[in-house]
């Protein structure tokens, strides 16, 4: 059976379906990512063989598989979350539906196929669903169509670039078809063509992942879309895409290791990103926006994994990958859930929902362990892979001094994390409760229902599961089997040693034997409200958590990148917009509406012409 | 059969101009029923030269032979050129029913619209190089009186700047036909390119191609002769800004141009155009994303669009020849879509000030579709017929080793993506204003003339499916590709 066809397909006729039964979109949504999710489960099992125009080996296969997970997912968050936007907005839930399944199909397509074009095709189709998506559901008109606009600009640019990329290869190589394509820059004269076609696709890559510089779009788009579309597209399958194309150019369309130029580029882009992308998360007020670039920072991991172009240390990148989509999507779920019932996602506003929304706080709370590298779920175990890939690599780099520099940004990017999601964590969960929630809703705060809850503990359930059993699952199932086809012989031989079976059993313990001290010694504790110097707070000044790292940001150093980050000097987008509209200005100066000047252009034209034709 | 697509549009224009005074409906159905047959028209010409196997099809006028009498002539090219033309006439009138009531002399509209297309249906099949002057001077001057149908103060200087500047444009190409006439002592495009594939002085055809590739270039609005573009096509009644960028400055300009370049002074491909095609597309875009008047930004985006199928021509590879022929189909469908729902706006609130806009998608919701999709095909994104073309000519480009100018053609493709994403967002999406709570959406018979088109700016890209494409465009490629070529494969056919 060929499971590529109903796996592309489905979704695609899903659309059409809800754009034709609106009364019954849900149910149609639900049933078909479901089923989707069904047959890429089988097609992971029992792959299809690869043809001139698709392929499913191993890698595409287990990106596929979690792709339609997404897919699934989402679309049952979006049900209760999407009605009770529907409720206070006028939406269309019909194309939104629509929208969504194309998006999957789109998605599904892009990572099947074996032939430039078609990849080219699914990933541009992204571009416009992903724009028309954000459109949908705005809280701000104006400006959600300003950060949809950018998004497209941005996504549908580095499409371009991507164009060229493959015209150069086809150029090179004369085909189309993935599986016969490899580039070794070794056996060009002047390898100036094959890079400008790797630096194109990598451009492409880095829009979709959201690597610097194209990450401007994330939090843009994270702070106006409909949070289910958040979670989907960027927190997601646009990572899940863009590093999973990165993988191939890196692993079969390109011979990377003859020219170690192009792994240093990588890994810098990498560890800039991570760095840069934790900086501004630390001092973020919007839990969306923070979110957002915990996610571009996720994207630097990944990159910089990649660009180790050493066993361990891409087997990293993929694995960080995965875990990151998991733990993002997660924690934008989260929000959602956050926002559907307070009515807002601003730091300065929230506090002490934990008692409230224990399963989200639950869920969030793994996902953020996850994120900031603590052992033992899968945050830790990626990163880990992803230092040794570092490390070993050093010995036969070139650039041994970067590739430490490298590796000090990524623990400290780490760390970081850690830190900006102890703001996060007592901003939202705990900490005081604030007055604004309780006047934005007239009723009790709850538990949001079950279609919303589920997915984020599922997500987060992953998450531990994929850190405890790291080597006997994910690693197993996903990582290594996709790895093994090409050059690297795997399993890969780690230089450290850390089994997360045992080490989770340590902890365990450890947790049971403080417990059973606490219980034996009969401490005595106490409730209390919060206090500060005796006084008990008013909920008017009480600690947001929002400010934890002001003083971070009036350092010298700190204060000037801040400032400038706000001016949007690091944003490509704005740049590109400078440039554009000075020069469209001088031009249309020229543009006086006066006859005279139009005819001496013509006349003067002709005569250049003149002048060229005869040299 | 093959007079016909000359006159029925000339005798439908006669009849209106003398009828259409005093019968009101009459021009509507007259003009109507004359598109419809003249689309028909040229689907019936395209399936007779298939049968035919692609040998030309001739037609002498009166008997005579060439070089004594004037000879029409269709091949691959002119049969994809009609079909394209006529189409987007049907479509054109389809909305100007119910656009042109607004105006005064509805029947004088349409008595200059048939001459249009006269023009535009006689260049394409003709086979004399002097009859092709005569029906580009009748297209610029219906287009001049159209474009200043309004009366108003703009309007009129918009037409005037045309009617100057495409004078020059007429001087050139006419002293370039009486060079030719003096060296060729024919005006038969098939005689001339015989005489000149059996060798002349390449002084002579660099001459030509300079006063062709001016005066052409002039009616195509190719930078830097594009300056009465952006203010002449804007100008027209909506219908005939949709007409004017969508398919006269193709077929008077762009068609005309490589059909006397390529088959007659069998200059295949030259820097000029690239360079040119190269500097249009960088003007265009830049002054289209500065623009806040919608109609203008179009008119700018067309510089734009003519520089990227005049660059691929310019290549002269067959895969360039076929990305310029490609994109010049989608892009008329797209930006004569485009126009249409620029008219369709201004139908409804009267404003063409895109700041003045925003949020029209609630109430015209099928403007505003429609319009995604003029604007998605234009930019390039898939799977619009536009992205085909943009791929082709990149293609195309990196095949033919022009590196910096495949780059160039990427970045202002991005621009092209901005300026058209500005367009929806300050129209269609944002937020409604007070002022236009009221805007209902435009009546049935102007829908459907937006919603054809889109339909087929969706589908374009299915031209490519190998089955299709061996019918459809693959003879049109070969006609240009062959070059002078030209003259003995038409004159075979003459008997």
């Amino acid at each position: 059976m060929n499971f590529i066809t109903y796996l592309i397909g489905l979704p695609l006729i899903g659309g059409l379906l809800c754009l034709l039964i609106p009364k019954a979109k849900e149910v149609i949504a639900v049933a078909i990512s479901v089923i989707t999710f069904a047959v890429s489960i089988l097609a992971f099992v029992f792959p299809d063989q690869a043809s001139q125009y698709f392929i499913f080996d191993k890698m595409s296969g287990f990106v596929a598989l979690f792709i339609s997970l997404f897919g699934f997912l989402i679309v049952l968050y979006s049900i209760k979350f999407m009605q009770k936007l529907s409720a206070e907005r006028k939406i269309s839930l019909t194309q939104y539906y629509c929208y969504v399944l194309w998006t999957l199909a789109a998605s599904l397509g892009a990572v099947l196929s074996n032939n430039l074009i078609l990849l080219l095709v699914f990933w541009g189709f992204l571009g416009l669903t992903l724009y028309l998506l954000m459109q949908i559901g705005a809280s701000d008109f104006q400006e959600s169509s300003a950060a949809a606009k950018k998004t497209f600009i941005i996504i549908g640019g580095s499409d371009c670039f991507m164009i060229l990329g493959i015209a150069i290869i086809w150029f090179l190589t004369g085909t189309f078809q993935m599986d016969k394509i490899s580039i070794n820059f070794a056996s060009y004269n002047s390898p100036s063509l094959p890079v400008i076609a790797f630096v194109c696709l990598t451009i492409a890559v880095f829009a979709k992942a959201g690597a610097m510089p194209f990450h401007t779009w994330i939090p843009d788009a994270a702070s106006t879309a409909p949070i289910p579309i958040t979670a989907y597209l960027p927190a997601s399958l646009d990572k899940l895409l863009g590093i999973y194309l990165l993988a191939r150019i890196c692993l079969n369309l390109f011979n990377v290791s003859a020219y170690q130029h192009i792994n240093v580029f990588l890994m810098f882009i990498g560890a800039i990103t991570i760095i840069a992308a934790v900086f501004m998360a630390l001092i973020q007020h919007d839990l969306k926006k923070m979110i957002a670039y915990m996610n571009i920072s996720g994207a630097g991991y990944m990159v910089l994994g990649i660009g180790t172009n050493n066993p361990v240390g891409i087997a990293g990148g993929l694995f960080y990958m995965l875990s990151t989509t998991l733990w993002t999507s997660c924690l934008f779920l989260c929000a959602g859930s956050v926002e559907c019932k307070t009515g807002t996602t601003d730091l300065d506003k929230l506090g002490g929902l934990a008692k409230y929304m224990p399963l989200t706080f639950l869920s969030s709370l793994i996902a953020a362990l996850s994120i900031s590298g603590v052992p033992p779920f899968n945050g830790f175990f990626s990163k880990w892979m992803i230092y040794q890939g570092l490390i070993s690599s050093l010995p036969t780099s070139n650039f041994q001094l970067l590739t430490l520099l490298f590796i000090a940004a990524a623990m400290f990017g780490s760390a970081l994390t850690l830190a900006s999601f102890m703001k996060l964590l007592h901003g939202v969960f705990l900490g005081q409760a604030s007055k604004h929630q309780n006047i934005k809703t007239s009723e009790r705060i709850s538990e949001v229902s079950w279609t919303m809850w589920l997915p984020q503990i599922f997500l987060a359930v992953l998450c531990a599961i994929f850190g405890v059993f790291a080597i006997q699952i994910p690693l197993k199932y996903f990582i290594f089997p996709s790895l093994s086809t090409s050059h690297f012989p795997f399993p890969a031989v780690f230089s450290g040693v850390w089994q997360p079976g045992l080490a989770t059993l340590l902890i365990i313990v450890g947790i049971a034997f403080g417990f059973i001290f606490y219980i034996i010694s009969g401490l005595k504790y106490r409730i209390s409200d919060t206090y500060i110097g005796g006084e008990t707070l008013p909920s008017e000044v009480r600690v947001t958590g929002a400010d934890f790292y002001q003083t971070i940001k009036d350092i010298g150093f700190f204060k000037t990148m801040y400032s400038l980050a706000e001016q949007k000097m690091f944003d490509i987008y704005d740049w590109g917009r400078k440039i554009v509209s000075s020069v469209g200005s001088v031009l249309s100066e020229l543009h006086t509406g006066n006859f005279e000047t139009y005819l001496s252009w013509c006349l003067i034209g002709a005569g250049i012409l003149l002048l060229v034709l005869v040299h | 059969m093959l007079p016909l697509v000359v006159v029925i549009p000339i005798g439908i224009a006669f009849l209106i101009s003398f009828l259409g005074k005093y019968y009101k409906k009459l021009s509507d159905i007259l003009a109507t029923v004359a598109c419809i047959s003249l689309a028909i028209l040229s689907f019936l010409i395209f399936y007779e030269l298939r049968t035919m196997n692609y040998e030309p099809l001739v037609y002498k006028i009166g008997g005579w032979l060439p070089s004594i009498g004037i000879s029409m002539v269709v091949d691959g090219l002119t049969a994809v050129m009609l079909i394209v033309v006529n189409v987007i006439a049907l479509i054109s009138v389809l909305f100007s029913v119910s656009y042109m009531e607004k105006y005064t002399d509805k029947w004088k509209y349409y008595a200059l619209f048939m001459m249009m297309l006269t023009s535009m249906n006689g260049l394409i099949v003709t086979g004399d190089i002097f009859n092709m002057y005569v029906f580009l001077e009748l297209g610029t001057i219906s287009s001049c009186v159209l474009i200043a149908f309004g009366t108003e103060q703009d309007e009129l200087e918009a037409s005037f700047k045309y009617m100057v500047l495409g004078t020059v444009a007429s001087t050139f190409i006419l002293l370039g036909i009486a060079i030719l006439y003096s060296y060729y002592s024919t005006l038969n495009m098939s005689d001339i390119s015989l005489a000149v594939s059996k060798g002349s002085s390449t002084i002579v055809i660099t001459f030509l191609t300079l006063l062709f590739v001016v005066g052409f270039g002039l009616k195509a609005a190719i930078v830097p002769f594009h300056a009465w573009l952006p203010d002449a096509h804007p100008s027209a009644p909506a219908p005939i800004s949709a007409m004017l960028s969508g398919v006269l400055i193709k077929s008077l300009g762009v068609y005309a141009l490589v059909r006397i370049l390529f088959n007659v002074l069998g200059v295949v491909g030259s820097n000029i155009l690239i360079i040119l095609g190269v500097i249009s597309m960088v003007v265009g875009g830049f002054l289209a994303i500065y623009q806040k008047d919608l109609k203008r930004m179009l008119a700018y985006s067309t510089v734009s669009q003519v520089g990227y199928i005049v660059f691929a021509f310019g290549l002269g590879t067959p895969l360039g020849i076929f990305a310029g022929l490609f994109h010049l189909i989608n892009h008329a469908f797209a930006k004569f879509l485009l126009f249409l729902n620029a008219g369709a706006v201004v139908y409804a609130t009267d404003e063409r000030n895109m700041e003045n806009l925003g949020g029209l998608r609630e109430k015209m919701p099928v403007t505003a579709a429609t319009s995604l999709v003029g604007s998605m095909s234009i930019s390039g994104v898939p799977p619009f017929g536009g992205f085909w073309s943009k791929l082709f000519i990149i293609l195309a480009a990196v095949q033919a080793k022009e590196f910096t100018a495949a780059v160039i053609a990427i970045l202002i493709s991005i621009i092209t993506l901005s300026y058209y994403l500005k367009l929806q967002k300050q129209t269609f999406y944002g937020k409604l204003s007070e002022r236009w709570q009221d805007v209902k959406e435009v009546p049935l018979t102007m829908c459907i003339a937006m919603i054809i088109p889109a339909v087929i700016c969706a589908g374009l890209g299915l031209l490519l499916l190998p089955q299709i494409k061996i019918v459809f465009l693959d003879p049109a490629v070969g006609v240009l590709a062959n070059g002078l070529e030209y003259g003995s494969i038409v004159l075979q056919n003459i008997k």
